[in-house]
Protein backbone atom coordinates (compact mmCIF):
# COMPACT_ATOMS: atom_id res chain seq x y z
CA UNK A 1 0.00 0.00 0.00
CA UNK A 2 1.49 3.34 -1.14
CA UNK A 3 0.30 6.73 1.25
CA UNK A 4 -0.13 9.56 -0.99
CA UNK A 5 1.84 11.38 1.50
CA UNK A 6 4.96 9.46 -0.02
CA UNK A 7 4.37 11.40 -3.18
CA UNK A 8 4.66 14.91 -1.33
CA UNK A 9 7.94 13.45 0.02
CA UNK A 10 9.29 12.41 -3.04
CA UNK A 11 8.65 15.45 -4.68
CA UNK A 12 10.38 16.89 -2.22
CA UNK A 13 13.49 14.86 -1.99
CA UNK A 14 14.01 15.18 -5.90
CA UNK A 15 13.82 18.50 -6.31
CA UNK A 16 17.00 18.76 -3.50
CA UNK A 17 18.88 15.36 -5.11
CA UNK A 18 18.34 16.82 -8.71
CA UNK A 19 20.05 20.51 -7.95
CA UNK A 20 23.06 19.21 -5.89
CA UNK A 21 24.86 17.31 -8.34
CA UNK A 22 25.55 15.20 -11.55
CA UNK A 23 24.39 11.51 -11.98
CA UNK A 24 27.30 9.05 -11.86
CA UNK A 25 26.96 8.70 -15.52
CA UNK A 26 26.96 12.01 -16.47
CA UNK A 27 30.39 12.16 -14.59
CA UNK A 28 31.84 9.39 -16.93
CA UNK A 29 30.76 11.17 -20.15
CA UNK A 30 32.25 14.83 -18.62
CA UNK A 31 35.18 13.34 -17.54
CA UNK A 32 35.86 11.69 -21.07
CA UNK A 33 34.59 15.29 -22.54
CA UNK A 34 37.75 17.13 -20.34
CA UNK A 35 40.49 14.51 -21.85
CA UNK A 36 39.03 15.16 -25.63
CA UNK A 37 39.14 18.69 -25.33
CA UNK A 38 42.32 19.88 -26.36
CA UNK A 39 42.11 23.85 -25.94
CA UNK A 40 43.68 25.09 -22.75
CA UNK A 41 41.44 27.28 -21.14
CA UNK A 42 38.32 25.35 -22.16
CA UNK A 43 39.57 22.03 -20.52
CA UNK A 44 40.04 24.61 -17.54
CA UNK A 45 36.40 25.64 -17.32
CA UNK A 46 35.26 21.92 -17.61
CA UNK A 47 37.57 20.90 -14.43
CA UNK A 48 35.62 23.93 -12.72
CA UNK A 49 32.45 23.11 -13.72
CA UNK A 50 32.87 19.76 -12.66
CA UNK A 51 34.40 20.87 -9.57
CA UNK A 52 31.24 23.00 -9.06
CA UNK A 53 29.21 19.57 -9.03
CA UNK A 54 31.27 17.84 -6.43
CA UNK A 55 31.04 21.08 -4.61
CA UNK A 56 27.56 21.25 -5.10
CA UNK A 57 26.93 17.60 -3.72
CA UNK A 58 28.96 18.36 -0.64
CA UNK A 59 27.80 21.32 0.76
CA UNK A 60 24.40 20.55 -0.72
CA UNK A 61 24.02 23.64 -2.73
CA UNK A 62 22.40 24.29 -6.03
CA UNK A 63 24.95 23.66 -8.70
CA UNK A 64 23.31 26.63 -10.49
CA UNK A 65 21.23 29.80 -8.96
CA UNK A 66 18.27 29.44 -11.58
CA UNK A 67 17.17 26.43 -9.36
CA UNK A 68 14.64 25.70 -12.21
CA UNK A 69 10.61 25.71 -12.91
CA UNK A 70 9.60 22.18 -11.77
CA UNK A 71 7.92 19.42 -13.85
CA UNK A 72 6.68 16.17 -12.23
CA UNK A 73 6.24 13.33 -14.05
CA UNK A 74 4.57 10.44 -12.33
CA UNK A 75 4.22 6.55 -13.38
CA UNK A 76 1.42 4.49 -11.54
CA UNK A 77 1.54 0.86 -12.15
CA UNK A 78 -2.03 -0.28 -12.99
CA UNK A 79 -1.88 -2.43 -9.89
CA UNK A 80 -0.37 -0.03 -7.38
CA UNK A 81 -2.56 0.21 -4.13
CA UNK A 82 -2.43 3.80 -3.03
CA UNK A 83 -3.78 4.85 0.32
CA UNK A 84 -5.52 7.72 0.03
CA UNK A 85 -7.54 10.47 -2.20
CA UNK A 86 -6.13 9.05 -5.95
CA UNK A 87 -7.92 12.89 -6.76
CA UNK A 88 -5.23 14.18 -4.89
CA UNK A 89 -2.14 12.61 -5.82
CA UNK A 90 -1.42 16.17 -7.96
CA UNK A 91 -2.15 18.14 -4.64
CA UNK A 92 0.80 16.09 -2.82
CA UNK A 93 3.47 16.19 -5.65
CA UNK A 94 3.09 20.17 -6.00
CA UNK A 95 3.05 20.41 -2.28
CA UNK A 96 6.24 18.37 -2.11
CA UNK A 97 7.46 20.48 -4.92
CA UNK A 98 6.98 23.53 -2.90
CA UNK A 99 8.31 22.22 0.30
CA UNK A 100 11.56 20.82 -1.40
CA UNK A 101 12.42 24.22 -2.92
CA UNK A 102 11.96 25.96 0.31
CA UNK A 103 14.29 23.27 1.54
CA UNK A 104 17.20 23.81 -1.36
CA UNK A 105 16.45 26.61 -1.23
CA UNK A 106 15.36 27.47 -4.70
CA UNK A 107 15.33 30.87 -6.26
CA UNK A 108 12.48 33.16 -5.61
CA UNK A 109 11.92 33.91 -9.08
CA UNK A 110 7.94 33.54 -8.88
CA UNK A 111 6.25 36.71 -10.55
CA UNK A 112 3.59 38.32 -8.06
CA UNK A 113 0.21 39.52 -9.89
CA UNK A 114 -2.47 37.88 -12.44
CA UNK A 115 -2.50 37.69 -16.09
CA UNK A 116 -0.79 41.13 -17.71
CA UNK A 117 1.03 41.75 -14.35
CA UNK A 118 3.06 38.79 -14.63
CA UNK A 119 4.18 40.01 -18.76
CA UNK A 120 5.43 43.55 -17.49
CA UNK A 121 6.57 42.30 -13.53
CA UNK A 122 5.38 45.40 -12.29
CA UNK A 123 4.03 43.65 -8.95
CA UNK A 124 7.63 42.55 -8.30
CA UNK A 125 8.41 39.01 -7.06
CA UNK A 126 7.59 36.55 -3.95
CA UNK A 127 10.20 35.94 -1.82
CA UNK A 128 9.26 32.73 -1.22
CA UNK A 129 10.78 29.89 -3.49
CA UNK A 130 7.63 27.68 -2.98
CA UNK A 131 5.60 30.15 -4.95
CA UNK A 132 7.20 28.70 -8.05
CA UNK A 133 4.35 26.24 -9.33
CA UNK A 134 5.96 23.64 -11.16
CA UNK A 135 4.34 23.21 -14.83
CA UNK A 136 1.12 21.10 -15.36
CA UNK A 137 1.96 17.49 -13.42
CA UNK A 138 2.28 14.80 -16.04
CA UNK A 139 0.75 11.18 -15.22
CA UNK A 140 1.11 8.02 -17.00
CA UNK A 141 -0.01 4.31 -16.26
CA UNK A 142 2.50 1.57 -16.63
CA UNK A 143 2.57 -1.86 -15.84
CA UNK A 144 3.16 -3.03 -12.33
CA UNK A 145 2.11 -2.13 -8.89
CA UNK A 146 4.75 0.48 -8.51
CA UNK A 147 4.73 4.44 -8.76
CA UNK A 148 7.88 6.70 -10.13
CA UNK A 149 8.18 10.01 -9.33
CA UNK A 150 10.20 11.97 -11.95
CA UNK A 151 11.26 15.85 -11.11
CA UNK A 152 12.81 17.73 -13.73
CA UNK A 153 14.20 21.43 -13.11
CA UNK A 154 14.37 23.28 -15.72
CA UNK A 155 16.64 26.27 -15.98
CA UNK A 156 15.88 29.76 -18.14
CA UNK A 157 18.74 29.74 -20.50
CA UNK A 158 17.54 27.08 -22.88
CA UNK A 159 14.19 28.44 -22.86
CA UNK A 160 15.11 31.14 -24.23
CA UNK A 161 16.91 29.27 -27.31
CA UNK A 162 14.26 26.12 -27.43
CA UNK A 163 12.19 25.83 -30.41
CA UNK A 164 8.94 23.57 -31.13
CA UNK A 165 8.31 23.89 -35.40
CA UNK A 166 7.99 21.80 -38.69
CA UNK A 167 10.61 20.25 -40.15
CA UNK A 168 9.91 19.50 -43.89
CA UNK A 169 11.43 15.92 -44.18
CA UNK A 170 11.24 15.38 -47.72
CA UNK A 171 10.81 11.47 -47.34
CA UNK A 172 14.58 11.32 -46.19
CA UNK A 173 15.83 10.81 -42.67
CA UNK A 174 19.48 13.04 -44.12
CA UNK A 175 17.48 16.33 -44.86
CA UNK A 176 15.65 15.80 -41.77
CA UNK A 177 18.16 15.30 -39.41
CA UNK A 178 20.45 18.13 -41.24
CA UNK A 179 18.15 20.47 -40.42
CA UNK A 180 17.42 19.85 -36.62
CA UNK A 181 21.32 19.74 -36.32
CA UNK A 182 21.11 23.37 -37.69
CA UNK A 183 19.43 24.25 -35.00
CA UNK A 184 20.76 22.51 -32.28
CA UNK A 185 24.31 24.37 -33.75
CA UNK A 186 22.41 27.60 -33.84
CA UNK A 187 21.23 27.52 -30.34
CA UNK A 188 24.47 26.38 -28.44
CA UNK A 189 26.56 28.81 -29.77
CA UNK A 190 24.08 31.49 -28.23
CA UNK A 191 23.33 29.90 -25.33
CA UNK A 192 26.45 30.58 -23.71
CA UNK A 193 26.19 27.28 -20.64
CA UNK A 194 28.06 24.90 -23.11
CA UNK A 195 28.49 21.72 -22.66
CA UNK A 196 24.99 21.37 -23.98
CA UNK A 197 22.62 18.71 -24.06
CA UNK A 198 20.06 18.79 -26.73
CA UNK A 199 16.89 16.70 -26.35
CA UNK A 200 14.57 16.58 -28.89
CA UNK A 201 10.82 14.81 -29.36
CA UNK A 202 9.24 14.60 -32.83
CA UNK A 203 5.66 14.46 -32.80
CA UNK A 204 2.28 14.46 -34.48
CA UNK A 205 1.30 17.97 -32.94
CA UNK A 206 3.43 20.82 -30.81
CA UNK A 207 1.89 19.09 -27.56
CA UNK A 208 3.08 15.44 -28.46
CA UNK A 209 6.50 17.01 -29.44
CA UNK A 210 7.16 19.02 -26.41
CA UNK A 211 5.76 15.67 -24.27
CA UNK A 212 8.41 13.67 -25.63
CA UNK A 213 10.89 15.87 -25.61
CA UNK A 214 10.39 15.92 -21.70
CA UNK A 215 10.52 12.30 -21.78
CA UNK A 216 13.64 12.32 -23.45
CA UNK A 217 15.31 14.40 -20.60
CA UNK A 218 13.65 12.43 -18.46
CA UNK A 219 14.50 8.75 -19.78
CA UNK A 220 17.77 9.93 -21.66
CA UNK A 221 20.58 7.47 -20.54
CA UNK A 222 23.86 9.05 -20.56
CA UNK A 223 26.79 6.96 -22.43
CA UNK A 224 24.36 5.51 -24.90
CA UNK A 225 22.94 7.44 -28.36
CA UNK A 226 21.01 6.43 -31.23
CA UNK A 227 22.47 7.45 -35.13
CA UNK A 228 20.43 10.49 -34.81
CA UNK A 229 21.47 11.60 -31.55
CA UNK A 230 24.92 10.89 -32.26
CA UNK A 231 24.89 13.04 -35.67
CA UNK A 232 23.31 15.62 -33.34
CA UNK A 233 26.22 15.54 -30.80
CA UNK A 234 28.64 15.58 -33.50
CA UNK A 235 27.62 18.51 -35.65
CA UNK A 236 27.39 20.57 -32.52
CA UNK A 237 30.47 19.43 -31.36
CA UNK A 238 32.10 20.60 -34.87
CA UNK A 239 31.14 24.25 -34.29
CA UNK A 240 33.98 24.54 -32.36
CA UNK A 241 32.02 26.77 -29.90
CA UNK A 242 33.07 25.16 -26.68
CA UNK A 243 32.72 25.57 -23.15
CA UNK A 244 30.98 28.54 -22.34
CA UNK A 245 31.37 29.45 -26.41
CA UNK A 246 34.86 30.02 -26.10
CA UNK A 247 35.72 27.38 -28.75
CA UNK A 248 36.89 23.97 -28.23
CA UNK A 249 35.95 20.06 -29.15
CA UNK A 250 33.68 19.69 -26.56
CA UNK A 251 30.62 22.00 -27.06
CA UNK A 252 27.57 19.18 -26.41
CA UNK A 253 27.85 16.04 -24.14
CA UNK A 254 25.38 14.46 -25.42
CA UNK A 255 22.07 14.28 -27.63
CA UNK A 256 18.73 12.51 -26.12
CA UNK A 257 15.48 11.83 -28.47
CA UNK A 258 12.18 10.37 -28.14
CA UNK A 259 10.28 9.85 -31.78
CA UNK A 260 6.39 9.20 -31.08
CA UNK A 261 3.57 8.46 -33.66
CA UNK A 262 3.53 10.22 -36.89
CA UNK A 263 0.77 11.30 -39.40
CA UNK A 264 1.11 10.47 -43.07
CA UNK A 265 2.46 14.40 -43.87
CA UNK A 266 5.45 16.15 -45.42
CA UNK A 267 6.52 17.51 -42.24
CA UNK A 268 7.09 16.43 -38.86
CA UNK A 269 6.56 18.61 -35.58
CA UNK A 270 10.11 19.03 -33.73
CA UNK A 271 10.52 20.29 -30.13
CA UNK A 272 14.33 21.21 -29.23
CA UNK A 273 15.73 22.02 -26.10
CA UNK A 274 19.59 22.50 -25.75
CA UNK A 275 19.70 21.65 -22.26
CA UNK A 276 22.26 23.47 -20.44
CA UNK A 277 25.70 22.63 -18.35
CA UNK A 278 23.51 21.19 -15.44
CA UNK A 279 20.84 19.76 -17.34
CA UNK A 280 19.30 17.18 -16.69
CA UNK A 281 18.41 18.05 -13.54
CA UNK A 282 16.13 15.21 -12.91
CA UNK A 283 15.84 12.46 -10.15
CA UNK A 284 13.30 10.35 -9.96
CA UNK A 285 12.03 7.72 -6.57
CA UNK A 286 10.04 4.63 -6.93
CA UNK A 287 7.13 3.86 -4.22
CA UNK A 288 6.87 0.43 -3.69
CA UNK B 1 48.25 34.73 -18.98
CA UNK B 2 46.59 34.72 -15.64
CA UNK B 3 45.24 38.60 -14.52
CA UNK B 4 44.35 39.43 -10.58
CA UNK B 5 42.28 42.31 -10.69
CA UNK B 6 41.31 44.05 -7.90
CA UNK B 7 38.02 45.99 -8.49
CA UNK B 8 37.50 49.21 -8.51
CA UNK B 9 40.61 49.49 -10.57
CA UNK B 10 42.18 53.02 -11.06
CA UNK B 11 43.77 52.91 -14.47
CA UNK B 12 43.81 50.57 -17.50
CA UNK B 13 44.74 47.22 -17.61
CA UNK B 14 47.87 47.26 -20.26
CA UNK B 15 48.03 44.50 -22.46
CA UNK B 16 44.44 41.79 -21.59
CA UNK B 17 43.33 40.07 -24.65
CA UNK B 18 41.01 37.56 -25.35
CA UNK B 19 41.66 33.96 -24.16
CA UNK B 20 43.53 35.59 -20.94
CA UNK B 21 42.14 34.10 -17.78
CA UNK B 22 41.05 36.35 -14.89
CA UNK B 23 40.34 36.08 -11.24
CA UNK B 24 38.34 39.17 -10.08
CA UNK B 25 38.77 40.05 -5.97
CA UNK B 26 37.28 43.53 -4.58
CA UNK B 27 33.53 44.94 -5.14
CA UNK B 28 30.84 43.98 -8.09
CA UNK B 29 27.87 45.06 -8.81
CA UNK B 30 24.84 42.33 -9.72
CA UNK B 31 22.60 43.81 -12.48
CA UNK B 32 20.36 42.06 -15.66
CA UNK B 33 17.19 42.35 -17.23
CA UNK B 34 14.99 44.33 -14.85
CA UNK B 35 17.40 46.66 -13.34
CA UNK B 36 20.15 47.60 -16.56
CA UNK B 37 17.26 49.63 -18.01
CA UNK B 38 16.75 51.63 -14.90
CA UNK B 39 20.29 51.65 -14.04
CA UNK B 40 21.08 53.48 -17.78
CA UNK B 41 17.90 56.04 -16.64
CA UNK B 42 19.70 57.42 -14.08
CA UNK B 43 22.95 57.42 -16.12
CA UNK B 44 21.12 59.46 -18.75
CA UNK B 45 19.35 61.79 -16.80
CA UNK B 46 22.84 62.20 -14.83
CA UNK B 47 21.00 60.86 -11.77
CA UNK B 48 23.48 57.97 -10.81
CA UNK B 49 24.93 60.00 -7.54
CA UNK B 50 21.49 59.55 -5.80
CA UNK B 51 22.27 56.00 -5.84
CA UNK B 52 24.84 54.14 -3.98
CA UNK B 53 26.65 52.95 -6.90
CA UNK B 54 30.46 54.27 -8.46
CA UNK B 55 30.90 53.04 -11.37
CA UNK B 56 34.43 54.40 -12.33
CA UNK B 57 36.65 51.56 -13.14
CA UNK B 58 33.80 48.96 -12.15
CA UNK B 59 32.69 45.70 -12.77
CA UNK B 60 29.35 44.32 -13.26
CA UNK B 61 28.14 41.10 -13.33
CA UNK B 62 25.05 39.68 -15.39
CA UNK B 63 23.07 37.85 -12.47
CA UNK B 64 20.26 37.98 -9.82
CA UNK B 65 21.71 37.09 -5.96
CA UNK B 66 19.23 35.02 -4.49
CA UNK B 67 19.31 32.23 -1.33
CA UNK B 68 20.40 30.18 -4.64
CA UNK B 69 23.51 31.97 -4.91
CA UNK B 70 24.00 33.86 -8.05
CA UNK B 71 25.64 33.20 -11.42
CA UNK B 72 25.89 34.54 -14.94
CA UNK B 73 22.89 34.97 -16.99
CA UNK B 74 23.32 35.72 -20.70
CA UNK B 75 24.27 38.78 -21.76
CA UNK B 76 22.70 38.77 -24.83
CA UNK B 77 19.39 39.03 -23.90
CA UNK B 78 18.31 42.35 -25.10
CA UNK B 79 18.02 44.39 -21.67
CA UNK B 80 21.44 43.69 -20.74
CA UNK B 81 23.53 43.59 -23.98
CA UNK B 82 21.44 47.09 -25.15
CA UNK B 83 23.24 48.80 -21.92
CA UNK B 84 26.68 47.54 -22.10
CA UNK B 85 28.12 50.32 -24.19
CA UNK B 86 26.30 53.72 -22.40
CA UNK B 87 27.50 51.42 -18.86
CA UNK B 88 31.19 51.18 -20.56
CA UNK B 89 31.04 55.07 -20.79
CA UNK B 90 29.61 55.49 -17.66
CA UNK B 91 32.80 53.50 -16.35
CA UNK B 92 32.36 49.82 -16.44
CA UNK B 93 35.28 48.39 -17.04
CA UNK B 94 34.51 44.68 -16.50
CA UNK B 95 31.07 43.37 -18.03
CA UNK B 96 31.20 39.71 -16.43
CA UNK B 97 28.40 37.67 -18.10
CA UNK B 98 27.75 34.52 -20.54
CA UNK B 99 26.86 34.00 -23.97
CA UNK B 100 27.96 35.61 -27.24
CA UNK B 101 27.65 38.81 -27.81
CA UNK B 102 27.46 41.26 -31.00
CA UNK B 103 30.01 42.84 -32.94
CA UNK B 104 28.99 46.20 -32.42
CA UNK B 105 28.44 45.61 -29.08
CA UNK B 106 31.62 44.72 -28.88
CA UNK B 107 33.07 47.60 -30.77
CA UNK B 108 31.01 49.77 -28.32
CA UNK B 109 32.68 48.57 -24.83
CA UNK B 110 35.83 48.58 -26.49
CA UNK B 111 35.94 52.04 -27.44
CA UNK B 112 36.26 52.79 -23.76
CA UNK B 113 38.53 50.18 -23.00
CA UNK B 114 35.73 47.58 -21.23
CA UNK B 115 36.08 44.36 -21.44
CA UNK B 116 33.41 41.40 -21.66
CA UNK B 117 34.46 38.50 -19.39
CA UNK B 118 32.62 35.04 -19.65
CA UNK B 119 32.65 33.44 -15.71
CA UNK B 120 31.49 29.84 -15.71
CA UNK B 121 27.91 29.30 -13.92
CA UNK B 122 29.33 27.81 -11.36
CA UNK B 123 27.31 28.50 -8.28
CA UNK B 124 28.29 26.49 -5.89
CA UNK B 125 32.06 27.18 -6.56
CA UNK B 126 31.03 31.06 -6.86
CA UNK B 127 29.13 30.92 -3.46
CA UNK B 128 32.60 30.03 -1.94
CA UNK B 129 34.14 32.91 -3.28
CA UNK B 130 31.43 35.27 -1.76
CA UNK B 131 32.82 37.48 1.15
CA UNK B 132 29.57 39.77 1.63
CA UNK B 133 26.77 40.92 -0.49
CA UNK B 134 24.27 44.11 0.27
CA UNK B 135 22.13 45.61 -1.89
CA UNK B 136 22.54 49.11 -2.96
CA UNK B 137 19.48 50.15 -5.29
CA UNK B 138 16.05 49.39 -6.94
CA UNK B 139 15.01 46.75 -3.86
CA UNK B 140 11.72 46.24 -5.29
CA UNK B 141 13.34 43.94 -7.67
CA UNK B 142 13.98 41.50 -5.32
CA UNK B 143 16.69 39.20 -5.70
CA UNK B 144 16.99 41.10 -9.40
CA UNK B 145 17.92 44.49 -7.23
CA UNK B 146 21.04 45.98 -7.72
CA UNK B 147 23.48 44.12 -5.53
CA UNK B 148 27.08 45.07 -4.66
CA UNK B 149 29.33 41.54 -3.80
CA UNK B 150 32.82 41.61 -2.72
CA UNK B 151 34.31 38.32 -4.05
CA UNK B 152 37.85 36.77 -3.60
CA UNK B 153 39.31 35.36 -6.87
CA UNK B 154 36.41 35.07 -8.97
CA UNK B 155 37.10 33.31 -12.10
CA UNK B 156 36.45 34.40 -15.79
CA UNK B 157 37.71 34.23 -19.15
CA UNK B 158 38.42 37.56 -21.08
CA UNK B 159 35.90 37.23 -24.55
CA UNK B 160 35.92 40.55 -25.93
CA UNK B 161 38.61 43.12 -25.75
CA UNK B 162 39.52 45.48 -27.74
CA UNK B 163 37.01 45.31 -30.64
CA UNK B 164 38.21 41.47 -31.07
CA UNK B 165 36.07 38.43 -29.51
CA UNK B 166 37.08 34.97 -28.64
CA UNK B 167 33.59 33.99 -30.10
CA UNK B 168 34.75 35.35 -34.13
CA UNK B 169 36.00 31.70 -35.09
Amino acid sequence: MIDITRIEAACSEAVLAASIGYEPAKIKVWEKAIETESEENSRWILEMLLENAYTAREKRLPMCDDTGIPYVLIEIGRDAKINGNPAKIIDAAEAGIAEGLRRLPGRPMAVKGDSFDRITQEKGLYEDSGMVFPSPVRMKSVSGSKIKITVLLQGGGPEIRGRTYRVFHHHNLDTFRTEIAGWAVEMARLLGCTPCVPAIGVGRTHYEANCLMMDAMAYGVFGEQNDLEKFITEKVNESNTGPLGIGGKITALQTFSRIGYQRASGIRVVSMRVGCIVDPRRHSLILE
Amino acid sequence: MLYNISTPINKKINGITIGDRVEISGIIYTARDAVMPKLVEFINAERLEELSVNLSGSAIMHTAFSPAGYGPTSSNKEEIESTMGILSKAGVRFHLGKGEIKQNTIDEISEFGSVFIVVPPASALLQNRLVSKRVVAFEEEGMEALHELIVNRLPGVVAAANGMSIFNR
